[in-house]
């Protein structure tokens, strides 16, 4: 009888052990999870609404950022454009030398230049059909360079010029006169956007 | 092409030939050279086959044309002949010389041909009409559709027996075809068949240049949006950029021992002329002048390189030696000499000069004696460049709105255009060396 109510006990025990080790496991989590739920739902609002905030002043700030570079490649564009009506300069047959005629239209275009130092340009050198075609691709490319380094001596920094010459391969006018002859002894300029 | 060339076997079967070898019944390069007057009637049919007729006509039209382009001959009209076709034979015994003779003809090709089976032979022999006697002789065996391979290769002997030196048939032109903004580098053969292209993009590509032994050619690309240097393999069909320096990287001929290229380079700032080791793509730089230099060009053996400057004003030819010392002015006439082209027989330079306002062609000693004017064509001709054998030169000629590759003799007879089509510009020839395409 006592060897029975010992083991009555211990059972008992057990089990009451393990229905309080059970229910007290229990009653913990699901009271967790209800707090998690409220934290996460508050802070969520309070978030929310700041993050509201942070967009509206990031969106503003974005709206006046791509209108200030709307306005800048506006400008750009209105400046590329100005670029692209660079004037010719020409020379005399089988001549590199700046006619000072040449020389004040090469002036206009370094004071441009020096007030847009975004800008890079590639100086192209040209020749008439009348020359030898190998000799002219040189000559060219010495038209080119007398054009580049007057604008160096101008003041114009020699990292945005380039030169190429394309000899008498591209002419502007594809006559066969004196007229278009003249037309395309040129070094011509094109301007670009500095490459980042 | 070069597969059924492989099957054709040709022999040498008339050894009474050889005494004629060593006499040189022509001396082409002779100033008073006058063509010779030549008969060839159409070939005979030797075997049973009936269909065969215009093959007849067909053999005798395609050697006359092929030797006609040489310029070396005058082939008579077959209107003129007086010989019964019938009775006569194709050997020496079988001919009455006086026939030929009597109607101005020097020289004589007979020939005649056999179907056997799918297979034909043709039998050629040239014959010297004065000393009425067998000059050269060979048989070809092959298929019908290599008749122009046989007939060429006999072209080239007869021109080997009657000159002392093989003819050019083997050898191929390129050049640069432009139209508009674009422009790219074909081949063609010295007969005008087979136009390739070497080069296909949208920019433009000028100064071809071929490396010895013909299986690469250099040029000049704008691809990269600069003129850069560029070779491509034939064979392998691949092109590689070899040079890009900022600003000019323009092609020049390649050395005659095949292992250097000239160049002309504006990375200083300044034109200059470059000599590049293909192997080690080590440049080493020949001129130091403030003027401009261009467009050099190698003395067949190596030693010297004529090139054009225009450091006493005016764009003048100027030699030197190969490493770039002992420069000497080589043109006084006029005041815009250019393109020089050195002969592969070393003594004479062509070039292209300004007379009466218009471009010639011109030839000179190295030593700047006997300036000769080879071109006199109302539109103008530029950039000569010479045979292997020096025999002729070919060049770029405008006229008429056009611009062609024309070829001439190298005293400056017998014009031929060589290729032309409207709407292209065909500029930069640069003749091969000999190559094997027979």
């Amino acid at each position: 009888m006592k060897r029975n109510l010992r083991v009555i006990g211990v059972l008992v025990l057990v089990v009451s052990l393990s229905f309080i080790f059970v229910s007290g496991c229990a009653k913990k989590q699901v009271v967790k999870e209800e707090v998690l739920t409220k934290e996460e739902k508050a802070t969520e609002s309070a978030e929310a609404v700041a993050r509201a905030k942070e967009e509206s002043m990031l969106k503003e700030k974005a709206l006046k950022e791509r209108a200030m570079k709307e306005k800048a490649l506006k400008e750009r564009d209105i400046l590329l454009k100005e670029a692209a009506a660079f004037k010719n300069i020409y020379f005399d047959f089988d001549k590199y030398d700046l006619k000072p005629q040449m020389r004040e239209i090469l002036e206009e275009h370094a004071g441009w230049l020096i007030q847009h130092p975004e800008f890079k340009v590639i100086v192209e050198g040209h020749c008439d059909e009348r020359g030898t075609r190998e000799y002219n691709l040189a000559l060219g490319e010495r038209r080119a360079e007398a054009a580049q380094n007057y604008l160096v001596t101008l003041g114009v920094a020699k990292r945005r010029l380039t030169t190429i010459s394309y000899g008498e391969e591209l002419p502007l006018d594809p006559g066969h006169t004196e007229k278009a002859w003249a037309k395309n002894r040129r070094a011509h300029f094109v301007v670009v956007t500095e490459k980042k | 092409m070069r597969k059924i060339i492989s099957f054709l076997v040709f022999l040498l079967v008339f050894c009474w030939s050889c005494p004629a070898f060593g006499k040189i019944y022509i001396d082409i390069d002779s100033p008073s050279f006058q063509k010779f007057p030549m008969a060839i009637p159409d070939f005979k049919n030797l075997g049973q086959r009936k269909d065969a007729e215009n093959l007849s006509a067909n053999l005798s039209a395609t050697l006359t044309e092929k030797l006609r382009i040489t310029g070396f001959f005058k082939i008579i009209n077959k209107d003129a002949f007086l010989e019964d076709q019938d009775r006569a034979g194709i050997t020496a015994d079988s001919i009455d010389f006086s026939d030929w003779s009597s109607i101005g003809s020097e020289f004589l090709v007979k020939g005649g041909f056999q179907y056997n089976g799918k297979d034909l032979s043709v039998e050629f022999r040239l014959f010297d009409v004065v000393g009425g006697k067998q000059i050269t002789g060979k048989k070809y065996w092959g298929k019908p559709e290599e008749i122009k391979t046989m007939v060429l290769k006999f072209a080239n002997e007869i021109i080997l027996a009657l000159t002392g030196e093989r003819g050019v048939f083997e050898t191929k032109i390129a050049f640069t075809g432009k139209k508009g903004k674009i422009s790219n580098i074909y081949t063609i053969n010295f007969d005008g068949s087979e136009l390739a292209m070497v080069t296909r993009n949208k920019s433009l590509n000028l100064l071809p240049h071929w490396s010895l032994d013909g299986k690469k050619i250099s040029f000049t690309s704008y691809i990269r949006g600069n003129p850069d240097f560029y070779i491509k393999d034939l064979s392998t069909g691949k092109s590689r950029m070899i040079m890009g320096f900022k600003g000019l990287n323009l092609s020049g001929p390649w050395s005659p021992d095949g292992r250097k290229v000239l160049l002309t380079l504006s990375k200083t700032g300044n034109e200059e002329i470059y000599v590049m080791d293909l192997a080690r793509k080590k440049l080493r730089r020949l001129t130091y002048d403030s003027a401009i230099d261009v467009s050099p060009t190698w003395s067949p053996d190596g030693a010297e390189i004529a090139f054009v400057s225009n450091r006493s004003g005016s764009p003048q030819i100027f030699i030197m030696n190969s490493d770039g010392s002992k420069v000497r002015r080589l043109t006084y006439e006029g005041n815009y000499n250019t393109s020089p082209c050195w002969c592969p027989g070393g003594k004479r330079i062509a070039y292209e000069g300004v007379t009466n306002g218009c471009f010639q062609i011109f030839s000179i000693d190295k030593d700047g004696s006997n300036l000769l004017q080879l071109t006199f064509e109302n539109g103008g001709c530029e950039y000569p460049t010479w045979s292997p054998d020096g025999r002729y030169l070919a060049f770029s000629a405008k006229g008429n709105g056009e611009t062609k590759i024309c070829i001439i003799n190298s005293n400056g007879l017998n014009l031929r255009v060589l290729y032309k089509k409207s709407g292209l510009e065909a500029i930069y020839p640069s003749w091969s060396p000999r190559l094997k395409l027979y």
